[in-house]
C-alpha cells in the first residue's frame, strides 16, 4: 500500500485478511470448544454416531474454516477508512453497513498494537479510542508500520493544535527516548511485587484443578495408600512435615516466578519517549503496544511503590483516562521508574505539579477505630471458619493474626494523608503498597460528602472526589474541614471555565 | 499583562451549608410505601413458600419465630425508609446541582453544571399517576458522580431539566 494520503477511502493491508481470519477462528473455537471436544471424542471412539462418520466431521470442519475465511475476506473488502476535514470516517459491515465518524478533537487515544501473529506477518493494528463506552472503539487490524505511524500522527496533529496555540512542528525537537527499562530493573520489579495476588491466583488454580480431578484421584485409590502411610510413627510425621514445607516453599517460589515472568511479558522493552506535547509508551513481548498520552486527556495519576521497591528505587506510575476499560487500563502503567524520572514525568503530564505544595493533613484517629472494627469482623470470620473446620486447636492462628492486624491498622493510618493545593488534590493511602493519587482540580466531575449516623455525634465525615476515571476518598476528617474543602473544590471548578478534557 | 491573583479566603467562598435544600414532593412517600409493601409481601410470600418446601421438624417448629423475625426486620426497614424520606433534599444553584439523601449514611453530592453530559427525565407508571418524575443527571465520571433525583414534581423536574440543558448547551 503506497498511498500515504488518507483523503480517499482505503482498505487496510491485504494481510488484514489473515489477521481477521485468525481472530474469527479463535473466537469461534473459544465459543464451541467444549462442544468440539465432547463431540469429537465420542465420534472417534465409536467410529460413528448415527450416520455421521469421521470423514464427514472433517469435511464439516473444512466447510466451517472456508466459511470463516470467506467472512474474513468480505469483512476486509467492506472495511474502508479515510480522513476528511477534521473527522475520521470508517465504513464497515457486510450486510448491515455501518458508517462511523469520529471528530479528531474527541479522540482520546490512538494505540498501535502488535500481537504475536501480527509480529510474524509484520503488520500492526491501530486502535482509536474515544471517551465513550467500549462500543465506540475502532480497530484497524492490519496496517504496515509507516502507514500506521502516519495515520496516528494525522489523527493527533489536528486534535492537539485546536486546543492550543498554533504549534511548531513536532519534528523541530527530535523525540527522545526518555526512559528505557533494563532487564535487571524489570527483574527487581517482578521480585518486589505484591505476591499475595499471584499466590492467591495459583492457589485457586491448583485448588480448582484438585477439585476437578478429585474423582480421578479417588479412582487411583490414593486414599488407601495414604491410609497405609498414616500409621503414626515419628518418621512418617517428620516426612509429612517435610512434604508440607516443600509444598509451601514450592508455591511461594512459583508465585515469585509467576510475578517475574508476568512482569517481563507485559513490560518487555518498556520505553518512554518524550515528544513535544505528548509522552509515548512502548512495551510488550507477545503483545507489543505503543500509545501516546496527551496531558489534557489524563484524569488521575496514581503512583505506587512499597518498602522493598523504595529501597531499589522502583516506582510505578499509572495514568488514568476517562472510561478506559480495565484491560486497557493496565497498558497505562509505567513500571520501574527512578524517583527523579518519576517526578519529571509527573511534571510533564500535569504541569506545575509540586510535591511540596499545599499543607499535608491527616485523617482523624477515628480512621484507626474503623480499621480495627474491620479487622475485628474479618478476624471473627476467620476464627469462626477455622473453629468450624479444624476445631478448637486452630485458635493459635490468632497469635499470627492479631499482630498482623495491628500492623495493618498502624500502617493504614500512617500512610493516609491528603494535600489540597491551588490546583491539585493529592491523596496518600495504602497498607503494603504506598499509593499516591494525584488529580487536577479542574478535572473534578462531582464531590460527595458522606457521613454515617455514628459519625455524626463525633463530627466526622468523608469526602469522595470523582473524576471521569475514578473516585478517590479522603476518609474520616472533621466535618468542618470536609466542608471547607468541599466549598473550595466547587469554587475552583465552577469559577474557572476550564474543560475537563 | 492584565493578570491578578487575589488571595482566596476560604471562609468567604459560597458555602454549601448556607444553601436551603428543598425537600422532594410529599407524594413520593406513597411510591416508597407502595414499593416497600410490594417488596415485603414478596419476602413474606417466600417465607411461606419455604414452609411448604422444607419439611424438617426443626424448621416447622420454629416457623413462627422465623416469621416474626422477618416481620420485625421489615418493619424496622420500613420505619428507616420513612425517616430517610425526610433526608431526600435537593437544590439547584447557578453553577451546580446538589442532592442530599440517606439516614444511616447521609451524603451530599454536588455536580457542577459545566460537567454535566446530559439530563434525563424519566417517569414510571406510578409516578405519572402522581404527577412526579425522576431527574437523572449524567456526568462523564464513573457511576460515582451521577445523580438521580427521585420524586420531583413533574413541572419542577421539567424546569430544572430545561435550565440545565440551556446552561450545558450555552457552554459549548
Amino acid at each position: 500500500m503506497e498511498i500515504t494520503d488518507f483523503s480517499q477511502p482505503i482498505r487496510q493491508s491485504t494481510k488484514g485478511i489473515i489477521v481477521i481470519f485468525a481472530f474469527n477462528l479463535v473466537t469461534f473455537i473459544k465459543k464451541f470448544f467444549v462442544l468440539f471436544i465432547a463431540f469429537g471424542v465420542s465420534i472417534f471412539r465409536n467410529k460413528s454416531i448415527g450416520n455421521i462418520t469421521p470423514t464427514m466431521v472433517v469435511l464439516a470442519l473444512i466447510a466451517v474454516l472456508i466459511t470463516i475465511l470467506i467472512i474474513a475476506i468480505l469483512k476486509y473488502l467492506n472495511f474502508k477508512f479515510h480522513i476528511h476535514n477534521d473527522d475520521f470516517h470508517l465504513a464497515t459491515g457486510i450486510i448491515n453497513k455501518d458508517n462511523t465518524i469520529i471528530p479528531k478533537s474527541k479522540i482520546q487515544n490512538v494505540y498501535i498494537k502488535q500481537n504475536f501473529l501480527q509480529q510474524i506477518i509484520n503488520v500492526v493494528s491501530v486502535k482509536i479510542e474515544t471517551a465513550g463506552d467500549k462500543k465506540s472503539e475502532i480497530e484497524i487490524s492490519a496496517l504496515d508500520k509507516p502507514t500506521a505511524l502516519l495515520l496516528k500522527k494525522k489523527l493527533f496533529n489536528r486534535a492537539t493544535s485546536t486546543s492550543g496555540e498554533p504549534e511548531p512542528k513536532d519534528a523541530l525537537k527530535e523525540p527522545e527516548v526518555f526512559f528505557k527499562v533494563t532487564p535487571k530493573r524489570l527483574f527487581l520489579e517482578g521480585l518486589s511485587q505484591n505476591h499475595f495476588k499471584s499466590f492467591l491466583l495459583i492457589f485457586t488454580f491448583s485448588f480448582g484443578l484438585y477439585s476437578e480431578f478429585k474423582d480421578f484421584l479417588k479412582e487411583l485409590e490414593l486414599e488407601k495408600h495414604v491410609e497405609g502411610m498414616v500409621e503414626l510413627d515419628e518418621a512418617t510425621i517428620l516426612r509429612l512435615i517435610i512434604t508440607n514445607v516443600i509444598i509451601v516453599v514450592g508455591v511461594v517460589l512459583i508465585s515469585f516466578l509467576f510475578s517475574i515472568v508476568k512482569t517481563f511479558i507485559i513490560n518487555f522493552n518498556l520505553e518512554v519517549v518524550e515528544h513535544q506535547k505528548t509522552v509515548e509508551i512502548n512495551k510488550g513481548l507477545f503483545n507489543k503496544v505503543s500509545l501516546s498520552l496527551t496531558p489534557s486527556r489524563i484524569q488521575n495519576l496514581v503512583i505506587t511503590t512499597n518498602r522493598i521497591k523504595q529501597y531499589f528505587g522502583l516506582h510505578t506510575l499509572s495514568v488514568k483516562q476517562a472510561m478506559v476499560n480495565v484491560k486497557q487500563q493496565k497498558n497505562f502503567n509505567i513500571v520501574a521508574l527512578e524517583k527523579e524520572q518519576l517526578n519529571y514525568l509527573v511534571n510533564k503530564l500535569i504541569s506545575n505539579y509540586n510535591e511540596n505544595q499545599g499543607e499535608l493533613a491527616k485523617p482523624k484517629p477515628y480512621y484507626m477505630r474503623i480499621s480495627a472494627l474491620e479487622m475485628l469482623v474479618f478476624g471473627s470470620v476467620i476464627n469462626g471458619l477455622s473453629l468450624a473446620i479444624f476445631g478448637i486447636e486452630m485458635l493459635w492462628i490468632n497469635t499470627v493474626f492479631i499482630p498482623l492486624a495491628a500492623l495493618y491498622i498502624y500502617f493504614a493510618y500512617k500512610k493516609a494523608y491528603y494535600k489540597i493545593s491551588e490546583n491539585f488534590v493529592t491523596i496518600g493511602s495504602g497498607v503494603i503498597d504506598t499509593t499516591t493519587n494525584i488529580l487536577e482540580i479542574h478535572k473534578i466531575q462531582g464531590v460527595k460528602l458522606k457521613q454515617t449516623i455514628f459519625q455524626k455525634p463525633r463530627d466526622i465525615a468523608s469526602l469522595v472526589i470523582s473524576t471521569a476515571s475514578k473516585s478517590v476518598t479522603i476518609p474520616y476528617i472533621s466535618k468542618q474541614e470536609a466542608l471547607t474543602i468541599y466549598n473550595f473544590l466547587l469554587y475552583k471548578v465552577e469559577s474557572q471555565d476550564r474543560d475537563w478534557m | 499583562m492584565n493578570f491578578t491573583n487575589p488571595q482566596i479566603q476560604t471562609e468567604d467562598l459560597p458555602n454549601i451549608e448556607d444553601v436551603v435544600l428543598k425537600p422532594i414532593s410529599k407524594s413520593y412517600l406513597k411510591i416508597i410505601t407502595l414499593n416497600r409493601l410490594a417488596f415485603y409481601s414478596l419476602i413474606l410470600g417466600a417465607v411461606f413458600g419455604l414452609k411448604y418446601l422444607i419439611k424438617e421438624d426443626g424448621f416447622q417448629d420454629n416457623f413462627w419465630l422465623v416469621f416474626i423475625g422477618v416481620i420485625v426486620i421489615c418493619i424496622a426497614n420500613f420505619i428507616i425508609s420513612i425517616l430517610a424520606f425526610k433526608k431526600r433534599k435537593y437544590a439547584v444553584r447557578g453553577y451546580d446541582v446538589i442532592y442530599a439523601k440517606g439516614l444511616i449514611i447521609h451524603s451530599i453530592i454536588t455536580v457542577p453544571i459545566s460537567r454535566i453530559q446530559h439530563v434525563e427525565e424519566s417517569r414510571s407508571w406510578l409516578a405519572r399517576h402522581l404527577g412526579l418524575s425522576t431527574l437523572k443527571i449524567f456526568t462523564a465520571g464513573e457511576a460515582g458522580s451521577d445523580l438521580s433525583i427521585k420524586g420531583l414534581q413533574h413541572l419542577e423536574a421539567k424546569g430544572i431539566n430545561d435550565f440545565i440543558s440551556a446552561k450545558v448547551n450555552g457552554n459549548n
